[in-house]
């Protein structure tokens, strides 16, 4: 009988902490959905689907969703070449150049991304638009999310990049070889070997890079704010907005719960497409 | 053998390709730390000049304005009891459920529900946590942080144990049951040091990860006494647009903990985001 109990005594610390900080403010939150709780005060009534419904009629939210889209695409796509043409640099000939440079494209992952923007930001007003004679793209409505999506790019490359790199690792030479045998150039080989055996690498890095582009907050609050005129605001700030900006936690619950939804779904479609096309060896 | 290598031109354009890629990636910081050198005037005349000398001011004056030690202080109280409380209960939970989630339903119903956990956005979390944590007066306060920190690491750390505990031989735990040890104390003096890789792992990409978060802190710590290094600087940049020398040097200052810890931690946090993938 005791020796029965140990097992689930192992789990429970961590399933208390695990229970208190995310399972009850998950269901919570089901339930605040469904009310006009403004954030402040301690009464609220239950209001059923009108939060769900407000969401189709709200014209603030359109601008938001259409840039978080935005994010996500030209994130994704920047994210991924990026990393993998890092990781295809450090895993070169040359050692001591590979462990060089992949210490140095890692640096950035340690930074907060307050601590990136900021930096950024710095670069964009007095550097970048002083080399190029343009004006500060932050500030520009058409590129600041281009511009934000270089500073996340920046900040964050390094895991991927690590990620691309164990897959480059586990290719075999061989494989390599025969191609060359075959006469595959290196476009060949890279296009015919190596992008279908990355694809459990892809599947990873793809996921997580369109995912937390989704979810982009905290570089854009940092950099812009969701600024200039709302053209890099995001769901997740605008959820934000709806607390601590327009007092209205209800609605922007319902936001999140709807966004949230939306999210794991295309998560679970995303990994599974790329599943579908993993190579056996 | 190796002094003798041919030069080829592959060989050529990587280290060029190489090289270029360094200096874009290192350039920002390059700048960062010319500027926290220079003063007002110097600064004025142009981005790229070197300074004339090495200008210190910036960083008593920022370390000054940005209560720097104060900031410190909080972030060391979230960071490090956080990350202790995550490596004891992410390594029981992990070993349970690596022993006995094959014949324990459930124990395999909170591994789902962990992975699943995995998924879900912080956005979703921010408001009822806002509530609760109104409701508890535990807004604005260090242990109630370190609380939030703690539970929202839980699932992935405990994953990340769950594959490494599979991976060491069950016999040498069996062995000290025989001996009269009660599963409890043979996890702790048997298997525990056993984990250690997994636990360094563990921590480094953890104090990592809290020592830079800005989602829960932005929530909860809004009183100017309770602020981490992070929401202050978030605040603090706001602040000091103009003074870049000064705001500079308070980041510089800020970094060199995240610097030190990356320069001991590298190898465990490169070794564990290159398992984890593996796996995931």
């Amino acid at each position: 009988m005791k020796k029965k109990m140990t097992k689930y005594l192992f789990v429970l610390p961590g399933f208390c902490f695990f229970a208190f900080a995310m399972l009850i403010p998950f269901v919570m939150g089901i339930n605040i959905a469904f009310t006009d709780w403004n954030g402040v005060e301690t009464q609220f009534q239950y209001v059923g689907l009108k939060n769900f419904m407000d969401i189709f009629r709200d014209a603030r939210i359109r601008k938001p969703f259409w840039n978080t889209l935005e994010f996500a695409l030209i994130g994704t796509v920047v994210s991924n070449v990026v990393s993998l043409y890092l990781a295809m640099l450090i895993n070169g000939k040359f050692s001591k150049l590979n462990h060089v440079s992949r210490t140095v494209f890692f640096i950035p992952v340690c930074f907060s991304s307050v601590l990136t923007a900021f930096l950024w930001k710095f670069l964009y007003r007095e550097f970048i638009s002083e080399l190029f004679g343009v004006r500060n793209l932050l500030g520009d409505p058409k590129w600041v999310i281009p511009a934000i999506v270089v500073i996340g790019v920046w900040n964050g490359a390094g895991i991927n990049m690590l990620i691309y790199l164990s897959g480059l690792k586990n290719i075999p030479l061989e494989l390599y070889e025969a191609a060359k045998a075959d006469g595959a150039n290196v476009i060949q080989q890279f296009v015919k070997v190596t992008l279908p055996l990355l694809m459990p690498a892809f599947s990873v890095c793809v996921t997580l890079t369109l995912t937390s582009w989704l979810k982009e907050f905290a570089t854009t609050l940092s950099a812009t704010g969701g600024g200039p005129g709302g053209a890099s605001k995001t769901v997740s700030i605008y959820v934000y907005e709806n607390l601590y900006k327009y007092y209205k936690a209800g609605y922007g619950q319902a936001v999140s719960l709807l966004f949230s939804i939306c999210l794991i779904v295309i998560g679970l479609c995303v990994s599974s497409f790329f599943r579908k096309r993993e190579v056996e060896l | 053998m190796k002094k003798h290598r041919k030069i080829t031109p592959g060989g050529v354009i990587e280290v060029l390709l190489t090289t270029v890629t360094v200096i874009l990636f290192i350039f920002p910081l390059y700048l960062a730390v010319l500027t926290a050198f220079k003063s007002k005037p110097e600064m004025s005349k142009s981005v790229l000049s070197l300074p004339q000398g090495l200008y210190l001011d910036n960083f008593k004056e920022g370390m000054k304005r940005s209560d720097f030690f104060h900031s410190l202080r909080n972030s060391l109280l979230v960071t490090f009891p956080s990350v202790a409380l995550i490596v004891l209960c992410a390594s029981m939970s992990g070993y349970a459920i690596a022993r006995h989630a094959h014949k324990t339903v459930a124990l395999r119903i909170l591994d789902k529900t962990y992975l699943a956990s995995l998924m879900i956005p912080f956005q979703i979390l921010m408001i009822p946590v806002y509530r609760i944590y109104k409701s508890l007066n535990l807004l604005n306060s260090l242990p109630g942080m370190t609380l939030m920190l703690t539970g929202t690491s839980i699932a992935y750390a405990s994953f990340l144990y769950v594959g490494f505990v599979k991976s060491i031989p069950k016999e040498i735990e069996e062995s000290a049951y025989m001996d009269g040890c009660s599963e409890m104390k043979t996890f702790w003096l048997i298997t525990f040091p056993l984990l250690k890789p997994v636990s360094a792992t563990v921590a480094a990409l953890h104090v990592m990860w809290l020592w830079n978060d800005f989602n829960i802190s932005i929530i909860l710590l809004q009183k100017e006494a309770v602020r981490t290094i992070t929401v202050k600087q978030f605040y603090f940049f706001g602040q000091y647009t103009a003074e870049y020398g000064l705001a500079f040097a308070a980041a510089i200052v800020s970094m060199i903990p995240v610097v030190i810890c990356f320069a001991f931690m590298q190898k465990y946090i490169v070794n564990g985001i290159a398992a984890g993938a593996v796996k995931s």
